[in-house]
């Protein structure tokens, strides 16, 4: 009575073409240079991975809502920017600052969120101009400067054994996030406004606040990670979380997550996403390749990952349409 | 006899220019199925979308139980124990049979989701109808049949006493079919009142205690089913009111054959389809909604992939193969719903009209639209059609329905097409407008062209027409000549005939 889902190469290739693509990377940069296969490396290209993949995940139930959110480098930025300049100017401790940080971060989600959900913007144009205004607000305060802060320098080089402190913050997150998107009832609210968000209103879903909460979600997590990243570099930078946005989403399709909503998986889905882009530029490093490639490589991959997407979307439609 | 588990009573609707339902009384009761019956537009959706909080009824007060209740969205209607199975299920294809059942309401605390207790009532609820699934299964890996019966196993985590299904086995095979109303027994014996929505008669006589008819948003008999013969039914349906005064055609006498129509098929819509067409001649093409008719268009203009089948135009003596770019070169579609698949709502008349034609609206010398050319062809169709607008430059969306509708004939009426196809050509149309569409399409067929109308009003397609294709579940089962009934045509339509004849 129970349905198989049928397992030709076609959607095989869909389901796991990523994961093999990976293995096959891995190999490949292991046989050009043996260093590459080595534990150390691997904390290494994980700990480059750890902020980008917080701020995917916090895009990530916007994404699966069916929605998107392009504003989050530039919230981690200005949401960042407004600690440094608490620290800098008003003598802030490190730890309250922080705080604010993450604040600013989750208001700054919410303006969003309400663009979109209460005078119901286009998610896209929404937060195509809050990426700008954002940003050009924390060139403002910032005054487009490069600022160091010495005690948050020292935080990124924190280890448990040789383990970034980053890398476990990572993980949390992901483990939080793996834990709301599977078994709270938030999560699966995502998943239903992202499969149609009439048939969700008509089934009780609270289509609006569900909405609303992504938005705020993204914006704390980009903040998360703008920290982060300020930690890893000591400084404050005015292209701090710049081009973060497009990263975030590719790693997310490529990781298996849908553009078209309802589709994806926090774990293993982002790890791998972020482990194949990470991967590529480590690899590409090793072998010594010129810096200029790597956009050339990552876009080729998203394009892939892009198409790929797409034709799930029409495979699982044609599927629904035949009776059996 | 026992008290209704429901009354509606006195309900009234109007929508824009129609009185959708003229104050209907409708009773259900527990443990019995009640049919409700009419033809297209008589308003029993109305009705149920009503009592489905779907759509607030103007006037007119329900009861359920012994309680009056107000129920103003679909949530009032569920917390009063009304559950609704559309004919498009409102399910979730990437969640979990698990998520779909419970999506309403999850159980656990603090927001988290206790799956343990979850799964239990699912397969509970499941096990009542016969059914046990891998609950984790994407609900998107499920034929339609066992989607459907996620969504009624859905209504009995709620404690539904009142469960409507619109049209529910429209998209099941008759295997399903036989599983659906084994289920529906099964909840007859648990007290549930069911209430069917269908135009099959066959499916009223298997599984309905009483029926309900209506017909022009009013009851017109309501009576346990073993006091009605589907002749009685047939005839509540068409009632007896006088034919209204449509235009009349003259007689027409058709040439050539110009399409045939041969084995057509589509799985899941469309089934061993043949037919033909002549030159001048108005075909009407009947049946019940999901019938499959505006399939057939779509597959004959090539919009849609056939599996099987072939249509070929005879032209000049020779037979040309069709396919979708050569179709679009003879035919012209009409679809059924102008405002969202004919027409560029923002843009003026002209663009509308010129968009099909304009190929032969370009520029002797470069490659671009001539503008002239284009205002001066648009204008003699706007003329010739009588057009009611300001100027060529007018907004579509600012035109009144049947000028709308004229705006879409007079696009396809440039390239000139052998064959037009018209679905619902005069839906929502007051009555001057259809007499002026009923006139453009005797002269459409007086000018040579074949026209098939899909028409869902059978006093209009009785009065325009040469001859009627009847269509069920995706076949054309009888053909008729122009002087057939409205009694045959819907009788056919609704099995009987066919039912008689042994074809199914």
């Amino acid at each position: 009575m129970v349905a198989k889902r049928r397992l030709n190469p076609g959607t095989f290739l869909l389901s796991y073409g990523f994961i093999i693509t990976l293995v096959a990377m891995i190999v490949l940069f292991s046989a050009l240079r043996h260093e590459f296969f080595s534990v150390k490396n691997a904390i290494f290209i994980l700990h480059a991975a750890a902020p980008t993949m917080i701020l995917a995940t916090g895009v990530a139930f916007v994404l699966m809502t069916g929605k998107i959110d392009i504003s989050i480098g530039s919230i981690a930025y200005l949401s960042a920017g407004v600690g440094v300049m608490l620290i800098t100017r008003a003598h802030m401790q490190l730890i309250p600052a922080v705080l604010i940080i993450f604040a600013v971060g989750a208001v700054l989600g919410a303006i969003n969120g309400f663009t979109v959900v209460v005078l119901r913007v286009n998610p896209l144009i929404t937060t195509l101009g809050t990426l700008f205004t954002f940003r050009g607000l924390a060139l403002q305060i910032t005054n487009s400067s490069t600022i160091s802060i010495p005690g948050l320098g020292n935080f990124a080089s924190i280890r448990a054994g040789p383990i970034f402190i980053d890398i476990f913050i990572a993980a949390i997150v992901l483990a939080i996030y793996q834990l709301i998107h599977t078994r709270s009832v938030f999560g699966r609210h995502v998943m239903a406004i992202g499969n149609g968000s009439d048939i969700a209103q008509k089934l009780g879903v609270p289509v609006d606040r569900t909405s609303f909460l992504t938005f705020v979600l993204s914006g704390l997590m980009a903040s998360i990670g703008g920290v982060l990243t300020m930690s890893q570099v000591g400084s404050i930078s005015p292209s701090l979380g710049s081009g973060y946005e497009f990263t975030a989403i590719a790693l997310l399709v490529i990781g298996g997550v849908s553009l078209f909503g309802g589709e994806g998986t926090i774990v293993p889905g982002i790890v791998l996403g972020a482990l194949t882009l990470t991967i590529i530029q480590s690899g590409l490093n090793f072998i010594g390749a010129s810096p200029f490639v790597y956009p050339l490589v990552r876009g080729g991959i998203i394009f892939i990952a892009m198409y790929a997407d797409s034709l799930k979307n029409a495979v699982a439609r044609r599927v629904r349409l035949i009776p059996e | 006899m026992s008290n209704p588990v429901l009354r509606m009573v006195d309900i009234r609707k109007s929508f824009p220019g129609v009185d959708a339902l003229k104050g209907v009384t409708f009773e259900a009761f527990a443990g019995e199925a009640t049919a409700l019956i009419g033809a297209n537009g008589a308003g029993k959706s109305t009705l149920m979308n009503v009592l489905g909080g779907v759509i607030v009824a103007d006037a007119g007060h329900i009861q359920i139980g012994d309680e009056p209740v107000t129920i103003r969205s679909p949530a009032d209607a569920s917390r009063h124990g009304v559950a609704f199975v559309h004919q498009e299920l409102a399910i979730m294809p990437t969640l979990s049979i698990l998520d779909n059942m419970l999506i309403s309401a999850f159980p656990g605390r603090n927001g988290f989701i206790d799956y343990g207790k979850g799964e239990k009532l699912c397969r509970d609820a499941l096990s009542k109808l016969g059914y046990t699934f891998n609950l984790r299964t994407q609900v998107r890996d499920l034929s339609p049949g066992d989607q459907q019966i996620v969504e009624i196993a859905r209504t009995l985590l709620g404690n539904s006493r009142i469960l409507i299904f619109d049209e529910p086995t429209s998209s099941l095979t008759s295997r399903e079919k036989e599983r659906l109303f084994e289920i529906i027994r099964i909840m007859k014996s648990h007290a549930s009142a069911i209430i069917y929505i269908t135009h099959l008669l066959d499916e009223v006589f298997t599984m309905c205690e009483r029926a309900v008819i209506m017909r022009n948003g009013a009851k017109v008999a309501e009576s346990m089913i073993g006091d009605l013969t589907r002749n009685d039914i047939v005839e509540k349906m068409i009632g007896s009111q006088e034919v209204v005064n449509y235009f009349r055609h003259h007689e027409r006498k058709p040439g050539e054959v110009l399409l045939t129509v041969e084995n057509l098929e589509r799985e899941g819509f469309l089934e061993n389809v043949n037919f033909s067409l002549r030159m001048g001649e108005v075909v009407g093409l009947w049946g019940l909604l999901g019938s499959g008719r505006t399939e057939l268009f779509r597959a004959l203009m090539g919009l849609d992939p056939i599996n099987r089948g072939r249509i070929r135009l005879h032209k000049g003596g020779n037979i040309v193969e069709m396919n979708p770019t050569n179709a679009r070169k003879v035919m012209g579609l009409l679809t059924e719903d102008r405002r969202t698949d004919g027409l560029l709502l923002p843009m003026p008349i002209r663009n509308n009209m010129s968009l099909a034609n304009l190929r032969n609206l370009l520029s002797r010398l470069w490659p671009f639209v001539a503008r002239a050319r284009e205002e001066q062809v648009t204008r003699e169709y706007v003329k010739k059609l009588n057009i009611k607008s300001t100027s060529i430059e007018q907004r579509v969306a600012t035109l009144s329905g049947g000028n709308q509708q004229k705006v879409v004939v007079g696009r396809w009426l440039q390239t000139k097409p052998l064959i037009f196809l018209l679905d619902e050509p005069t839906r929502g149309l007051d009555v001057e407008a259809k007499a002026e569409l009923h006139a453009i399409v005797g002269d459409l067929a007086d000018s040579g062209a074949a026209v098939l109308i899909v028409s869902s009003d059978l006093d209009e397609i009785i009065s325009l027409c040469d001859r009627f294709l009847v269509m069920v579940r995706g076949r054309i089962v009888k053909e008729f000549p122009g002087d057939a009934t409205k009694h045959e045509l819907l009788a056919t339509a609704s099995g009987i005939a066919v039912a008689a004849e042994g074809v199914e």
